[in-house]
């Protein structure tokens, strides 16, 4: 005569389910946290405020505009820039000269801004942004 | 005669120990995530040369709609230097990132008074951006 094996219930434990949930919990967590983050550092002089009276300076003018980059007033295309700064610099002895003042047109595209500091910065320039302050004067 | 008391315990079921650390865990990812500007709807500008930053002290964003952020709250752009002179305290210079997470179709009328802020603030500014070639959107 043959006996019948009764069929094992194999259940996993209900109370590890919670343990199991921390566990990847934990994991998620510690795959979102190792992402890292790329950037460019860049250094800038504190800012400070100047009245309209400026004293005459040696240093070199940047002005950017959405279609052009403007040295000391000759108009240059973006890739020419960076030649023209490296070479302007390159006379420059004095850290009060590298100082390079950029000027940006409103409409000014963050990417192009981005491009004209890293040539400055390469060169070994120092930037320093020029910011038109707005005054709210009442007329009576 | 008398009859013995029978004894009662009161013990915290082992089993309720997984649950209890995973409601604390939910607790303080939420609470940490008060902090986080993982909502924030930006693209990274990209460059070449970029390089592994350090960790920041402050983040200030600004996003697809040209709004400010600093560490994921919403702030004006004249309320940064102020706010950024708190965080950063008597922290050594080297030591005062700042990162600044600007959406590449920014304007300079919306980046340039972040950067004079974060400048007047004496913060060390860091862009972050995406290595050329890279596609996924943050």
């Amino acid at each position: 005569m043959k006996f019948k094996r009764g069929k094992m219930l194999i259940d996993p434990p209900a109370c590890a389910s919670s343990d199991i949930a921390f566990t990847l919990i934990i994991f998620f967590l510690v795959c979102a946290a190792v992402q890292p983050e790329t950037g460019m550092s860049q250094a800038l002089p504190k800012t400070e405020e100047k009245s309209e009276k400026r004293e005459q300076s040696q240093n070199l003018e940047v002005s950017i505009t959405p279609t052009s980059i403007i040295l000391n007033g000759s108009p240059l295309k973006p890739d020419e820039f960076a030649t023209r700064i490296a070479a302007a610099l390159k006379a420059k002895s004095r850290d009060t000269d590298k100082i390079v003042v950029v000027k940006s047109a409103p409409q000014t595209p963050y990417p192009l801004w981005l491009a004209v500091s890293q040539a400055i910065d390469d060169a070994g320039g120092i930037l320093t942004l020029e910011l038109e302050s707005e005054k709210t004067i009442q007329v009576r | 005669m008398k009859l013995p008391r029978k004894k009662l315990t009161a013990s915290v079921p082992a089993f309720a120990m997984g649950d209890i650390g995973f409601l604390l865990l939910i607790f303080f990812v939420i609470l940490a995530r008060a902090q986080d500007d993982s909502h924030i709807q930006w693209e990274p500008a990209r460059m070449d040369d970029v390089k592994m930053a350090a960790s920041p002290l402050a983040t200030v964003t600004i996003d697809a709609g040209f709004k400010t952020y600093l560490d994921g709250k919403e702030i004006a752009p004249q309320e940064i230097a102020g706010r950024l002179t708190e965080i950063l305290g008597d922290s050594p210079a080297g030591q005062r990132n700042v990162f600044l997470k600007v959406h590449k179709q920014s304007k300079a009328t919306h980046f340039e008074p972040v950067i004079a802020a974060i400048s007047e603030a004496g913060g060390d500014l860091i862009h972050i951006l995406e290595p050329e070639g890279e596609t996924n959107s943050k």
